[in-house]
């Protein structure tokens, strides 16, 4: 028996190719709009480190208002004690075995070969412009169902390719999977603990008085 | 000629850069010192200088991101006495850390090239677990600390080796052997003393070398104090990028510079 295509189904087709064909920028936007206010998570899962295979955990806490993110180290340890923020301009990466924190322009941070980098963690704007999205469809998770977003890193990224899940009914990010040329994992980052903070800007840029300051 | 000459200069002055300038007096006279900065690549060109010697160096540096930072350099002089120079290495990346210099002049002048002779200093840090770091130390005629605790009287003229074991829970805690003229103990403490983050910095060797040292960290300001017997000690002051040092080894000295940064 064969389908008859009435106007109705056409119709049906056509709407929901409008809602599978919800822009990216769309979604960024509705993410953009949710984390607007402070916020603060868990990121954890496996990164490809220099001695292969590590479990990393930080703790993300964000000013998207003002641009300005901190990423803690608690995990491997080797890093814990280690942050990283991320200001309008600059990145700082405190080291706490050396005491020093490292500030250099955001254009020169950008370190290659090191499988990512994690600034675009707590930065999905920021991420966006550094890889090429397209959303490739719909995926359920524990948290819910979730969008996926794939996409090709521009070059000196550090990795190939992105792979991103959105929790659709509050949108923000669920997992990050960092791929390289190969397709071989480079990091299988989830977001855990989300939680609206408040939070305040020197919260987010401290640092121990008497770390040595290196600018580069 | 001219011209190029012209453009260099104006390219170092627009490079992002900074001048340090000193004076120091001590029972002899007071000296001028100046040191100034040009970032080139990715890292920067110095030139110092005071009354009989003078030296050019360059420092370069590699960042990690959050696994690490190493920084290198060198620097040749020229002077009273002959010719001199000195290497540096100092950075850690993962759980390990390491800080080196090697270097020879024939003739020292306070305050930018304290030591005379040969001079070096190696350490080496693991940290074992988050809270657990060990640490080995080789150094000889020059000090320990970085450049901002001053001149650090006390320790020029001495060797020694060390090992150390320090703990952390909440404060960090030291304890360490060495060898110089004679053995000798190492103590340290090291955490946050005030509610603002202000933080206390002790370190005290007993036996074959006497020494405290102690700094104590506002945030813009910061203490600075060593103490040695056979007696010799400093007093040092940052007040955000001016300092002022007085101290005592064999006679008094006094030292006070400036920092200016740009752009």
């Amino acid at each position: 028996m064969s389908v008859r295509r009435s106007p109705f189904w056409i119709l049906a087709l056509g709407l929901m190719g409008l809602t599978l064909a919800q822009s990216v920028a769309e979604i960024l936007e509705l993410v953009e709009k949710n984390l607007a206010s402070p916020w603060q998570a868990v990121v954890q899962g496996q990164v490809q480190g220099p001695s292969g295979t590590e479990n990393l955990q930080a703790r993300v806490y964000a000013l998207p208002k003002e641009n300005l993110y901190r990423i803690e180290f608690l995990k491997p340890g080797s890093l814990e004690g280690n942050f990283t923020v991320v200001t309008e301009k600059e990145v700082w990466n405190y080291l706490y075995l050396t005491n020093q924190l490292i500030i250099s322009p955001k254009e020169k941070a950008q370190v290659q070969g090191l499988g990512f980098s994690p600034q675009g963690l707590g930065d999905l704007k920021a991420l966006s412009e550094r890889v090429s999205l397209r959303l490739a469809g719909e995926e359920r998770l524990p948290e819910g169902p979730a969008w996926r977003l794939v996409g090709q890193a521009k070059e000196g990224q550090g990795f190939a390719r992105l792979e991103l899940y959105i929790l659709k009914a509050d949108p923000r990010p669920l997992r990050f999977l960092f791929l390289d040329e190969a397709g071989k994992v480079l990091a299988d980052l989830k977001v855990v603990e989300f939680k609206r903070a408040s939070l305040t800007p020197s919260q987010l840029k401290r640092y121990p008085k008497d770390a040595q300051v290196v600018r580069r | 000629m001219r011209k190029v000459a012209l453009l260099f200069l104006l390219g170092l002055a627009l490079a992002q850069g900074r001048l340090e300038a000193g004076l120091y007096g001590a029972p002899g006279g007071v000296t001028p010192a100046l040191e100034a900065a040009f970032a080139l690549g990715e890292g920067e060109v110095y030139l110092k200088g005071q009354v009989g010697r003078g030296a050019l160096g360059y420092l370069g540096s590699l960042s990690l991101g959050p696994l690490g930072y190493l920084a290198y350099g060198a620097q040749g002089e020229v002077g009273e006495g002959g010719l001199g120079g000195a290497l540096f290495l100092e950075g850690g990346a993962g759980p390990l850390a390491a800080e080196g210099r090697l270097g020879y002049r024939p003739q020292g002048a306070f305050p930018l090239f304290p030591e005379a002779g040969f001079f070096g200093r190696l350490a080496l840090r693991y940290r074992a677990t988050p809270r657990e770091v060990w640490g080995v130390e080789a150094a000889g005629n020059t000090p320990s600390r970085p450049a901002t605790f001053g001149l650090q009287p006390g320790l020029y003229g001495v060797w020694r080796l060390e090992g150390s074991y320090a703990f952390r829970q909440e404060a960090t805690y030291t304890l360490g052997l060495g060898v110089s003229s004679g053995p000798y103990a190492l103590l340290g403490f090291k955490g946050e003393v005030g509610e603002e983050g202000e933080v206390l910095d002790l370190l005290l060797r007993l036996g074959g070398v006497n020494r405290l040292e102690a700094g104590l960290y506002l945030g813009e300001a910061s203490l600075h104090l060593t103490l040695s017997y056979p007696w010799a000690g400093s007093l040092g002051v940052w007040l955000g990028d001016l300092g002022l040092e007085a101290g005592h080894q064999g006679s008094p000295y006094a030292w006070v510079r400036y920092t200016w940064r740009w752009p």
